[in-house]
């Protein structure tokens, strides 16, 4: 049958209506499917700013691992000049975490070996942008150094 | 190698047939067209039953993609367990959707199974020399119901807990190595994490598997001897040959994809309006809730132990019934050996009335454990 040239006899209409309900019948099907596989919306803080976990001589003493702002890793360094600063920790060039080089001084990224300076400036390998920075405040009692507490926040 | 004649399109050839045309001469198309057109469907007063076959198959199928979706969000851990499941029903879009047509869909395919398992019987389609068949179909069954018990437990609930620790607890009246069965089967003396990490490698990664294998090895015997006609048929029409068919494709096919379509319409209407209910988080260190019962294709068995006196003949009842159980599934499995002149149409007045007694029995018990409060 299918041999023969195209004819717009009753059995062809009835079959191309068979095809387009099954057409339909998946489509129906796959409507609820893709709606499944979005990801479902993700609980978030949308925290503007965060204390760290840890003290002024804390960091002084040693560098500190990067800490949970708003979903993302935060990576607050001390300068030899003793200025804090703070960074989103997610490197500019392929998302992984980048780190603070004590040795080199800097702030490395281990996955492709980019390299920035204490400014958060993208100095050497493939990062494309600066880390952006968030802002720092000290919070603290005048009589006690070192025991200020670190507030993170977003610049904006 | 030139193609053949029939793969170079024609100069005037219509878009699809050049499509046809293509693939074809590829992927080597007409020796599955050649098997499919070869597929007959004998037919009699009992082809209804042959849709059951096919109807199992597209519940599978089912059972394949929502579960799949479901493993998406799913996380196996007496922790998150609970929540993810819930978390499914209540956050993801359409997961109350999916969820609901897995839970249904199991119980319906084992209904199907069943059903399947027993028109089989009638038409005595296990006679030789489609022994292997039967054999095949029924081990499919069990690994059915090991799929519908193992995945009971994965929403960890209170329901689920508790009929795990009945179900596995039972293993452990089997004589000699009852102990030992339960311990591998909880993966420990209690139904822990470990318990559910066990069922969740089960009946994700094992059973599909062995379905996969069963079912490929199954279908492939089901194809070889073609559908078997039963002897009744065939005597009212004087042989096999004179018993009228139709090709499977496009004939018999098309008659499956409408039964396809009415389960899908009852399988989402159950889902809209009786969604899968999730109940409490289980608490491992909780009394039983009341109520607990098991899957209602569990319940005539788990009815049977509830009644069995504490001892018979001086055994434990719980063993007795466990062989009972067993005897019996051994006996179904090897029906073909049992009824072994079937071919030469001996009648079989002792099995037909063992295997009414059985579907009598298996109704009332299941009824009774629905009805008891």
């Amino acid at each position: 049958m299918a041999e023969l040239p195209e004819s717009h006899s009753r059995r062809d209409w009835l079959l191309r209506g068979l095809e387009v309900i099954v057409a339909a019948t998946v489509a129906v099907l796959l409507y609820p499917v893709a709606r499944f596989l979005r990801p479902r919306k993700q609980m978030q803080s949308g925290a503007l700013e965060v204390v760290a976990p840890f003290r002024l001589n804390q960091l002084k003493l040693q560098a500190q691992p990067p800490f949970d702002f708003d979903g993302k890793p935060c990576l607050v360094v001390c300068t030899p000049e003793g200025e804090v600063r703070a960074f989103n920790a997610v490197c500019t060039h392929l998302d992984c975490t980048v780190g603070f080089r004590a040795d080199h001084g800097d702030i490395f990224c281990q996955c492709h070996l980019g390299v920035y300076d204490l400014h958060g400036r993208n100095v050497s390998g493939p990062p494309p942008r600066s880390l952006e920075a968030y802002k720092v405040t000290l919070r603290g009692d005048k009589d006690k150094p070192g025991q200020e507490e670190i507030i993170v926040s977003r610049t904006t | 190698m030139s193609p053949a004649p029939h793969d170079v399109p024609p100069a005037n050839a219509t878009f699809r047939q050049r499509v046809r045309c293509f693939f074809g001469e590829r992927l080597g198309l007409e020796s599955l067209t050649a098997l499919a057109a070869k597929k007959h469907v004998p037919i009699h007063r009992a082809t209804v039953f042959y849709f059951l076959g096919g109807m199992a198959l597209f519940l599978f199928g089912i059972q394949v993609i929502t579960g799949i979706l479901l493993a998406l969000y799913y996380k196996p851990s007496p922790d998150q367990a609970f929540e993810s499941v819930r978390a499914i029903m209540t956050e993801v879009d359409y997961g109350w959707l999916i969820r609901s047509i897995h839970s249904w869909s199991a119980n319906l395919l084992i209904g199907v199974l069943l059903l399947h398992l027993l028109t089989t019987y009638i038409m005595r389609a296990y006679r030789r020399p489609r022994e292997f068949t039967w054999i095949t179909g029924v081990f499919l069954l069990g690994l059915f119901m090991a799929f519908g018990f193992s995945g009971y437990l994965l929403p960890w609930n209170q329901l689920a807990f508790f009929a795990t620790r009945v179900g596995t607890g039972i293993m452990g009246a089997v004589p000699f190595v009852g102990h030992e069965l339960l311990l591998f089967a909880r993966g420990g003396e209690n139904v822990t994490g470990d318990t559910l990490a066990r069922f969740y490698a089960v009946h994700v990664v094992i059973l599909p598997l062995a379905v996969f294998a069963l079912l490929g090895l199954h279908l492939y015997l089901v194809q070889k001897h073609g559908m078997s006609i039963p002897p009744w048929a065939a005597a009212k029409v004087g042989g096999e040959r004179n018993v009228p068919s139709m090709p499977f494709v496009p004939h018999f096919l098309l008659r499956d994809m409408v039964g396809w379509y009415i389960a899908l319409g009852i399988l989402a209407a159950l889902a809209a309006l009786f969604p899968w209910e999730l109940g409490h988080k289980a608490d491992p260190f909780g009394s039983a809730p009341q109520g607990i019962k098991p899957e209602w294709y569990f319940l005539a068995m788990f009815q049977t132990l509830k009644h069995l006196p504490q001892h018979v003949l001086g055994i434990e009842g719980e063993t007795v019934g466990v062989l009972f159980f067993n005897f019996c599934g051994l006996v179904v499995l090897l029906i073909p050996f049992v009824d072994y002149r079937a071919a030469q149409g001996r009648p079989r007045h002792l099995l037909n009335l063992l295997a009414t007694l059985v579907v009598v029995g298996f109704i009332v018990m299941t009824a009774w454990g629905l009805l008891e409060k």
